[in-house]
């Protein structure tokens, strides 16, 4: 049988109190909180802190978030339709500019269509909207 | 209208199904993100973009989760990235956290509020869900993305460390 750290009893404990199945059996833990000054001082303390936390709710401040939603819904939006020809026109010129039986201009676009990738896919897409959690720092 | 049958009509571009879902979470939204943020600016910005992304990113809702729970990741994110850029902490009395309880005094909460304030963001945001949400440990993991052992050790750690912060106070 694993030998119970404090930690581990504490965790088992506090997920007890919570409602929540703990790791170990109510047997194992009461012989160590029994002989465990350490656990029965961080119990106790526990509890006091339960208590002083129950009861308490956050505060929901009365806001009216739609206008500035609905605004920024259509902004982010309205753009797209230009931002498409805008982008068909540079590679519409880029194309204009390409000598026609000459690859020199061809390859000299390859590193800028390269860095450009890099940009989008590599470092941040700036259009793509993350619906994972962020890594936290 | 259900969360449900909103989300379908948002799905087919009806933004005022999607009104629907603002008006009933932006509350609980910015209460949330204020506990990350602390500045009540902040949250409101943090809250509007969130929405703004869960609308565009709404066709790929996942059925298997609730609204808010997925929209909280998209809170989340939002709130993360608003921290590298953020204003300065507003002073307690203005960023008020906690709701006045009938019976409780209001120097307890504020003792309360200056604990929660020196912990960290994450260390915040695992204590405020657990009592202030009432979120049990499977819905804790659910929301933080992270294994259900993780959430007991996070929830371990943070009340150690608002109970040395409590003795400080």
């Amino acid at each position: 049988m694993k030998e119970l750290t404090c930690e581990d009893v504490l965790m088992s404990q506090m997920a007890a109190a919570d409602g929540e199945e703990p790791e170990f059996s109510k047997q194992q833990l009461s012989t160590h909180i029994a002989s465990c000054a350490n656990c029965q001082h961080e119990l106790h303390q526990f509890q006091a802190l339960d208590q002083l936390l129950t009861g308490h709710t956050l505060s929901e401040p009365r806001v009216n978030l739609w206008p500035a939603i609905e605004n920024g819904i259509a902004k982010r939006t309205d753009w797209q339709p230009f931002a498409l020809i805008g982008l068909l026109l540079v590679i519409y010129k880029l194309l204009e500019m390409l000598p026609a039986r000459d690859p020199g201009m061809a390859f000299k676009l390859v590193p800028l269509i390269i860095v450009v990738l890099l940009f989008v896919f590599i470092r941040e897409n700036p259009f793509r909207i993350n619906t994972e959690l962020l890594l936290e720092r | 209208m259900d969360d449900a049958e909103a989300i379908k009509r948002c799905q087919q571009g009806d933004r005022e199904a999607f009104r629907h879902l603002v008006e009933r979470y932006q509350r609980r939204a910015v209460a949330q993100a204020m506990v990350i943020l602390f500045n009540r600016d902040d949250a409101e910005d943090a809250v509007q973009e969130a929405f703004i992304d869960a609308f565009k990113a709404i066709g790929t809702f996942d059925t298997s989760r609730t609204f808010y729970q997925w929209f909280y990741v998209l809170l989340r994110n939002r709130c993360y990235k608003l921290t590298g850029r953020r204003r300065p902490t507003e002073s307690l009395d203005e960023a008020s956290l906690l709701a006045a309880q009938p019976g409780m005094a209001d120097e307890t909460r504020l003792v309360l509020e200056k604990a929660l304030h020196s912990l960290t963001r994450e260390e915040r945001e695992i204590v405020s869900l657990k009592y202030f949400s009432g979120l049990s440990y499977d819905e804790l993991a659910a929301h933080l993305q992270i294994p259900r052992g993780t959430v007991m050790s996070r929830l371990f750690y943070a009340r150690q460390r608002l109970q040395s912060k409590l003795s400080e106070v």
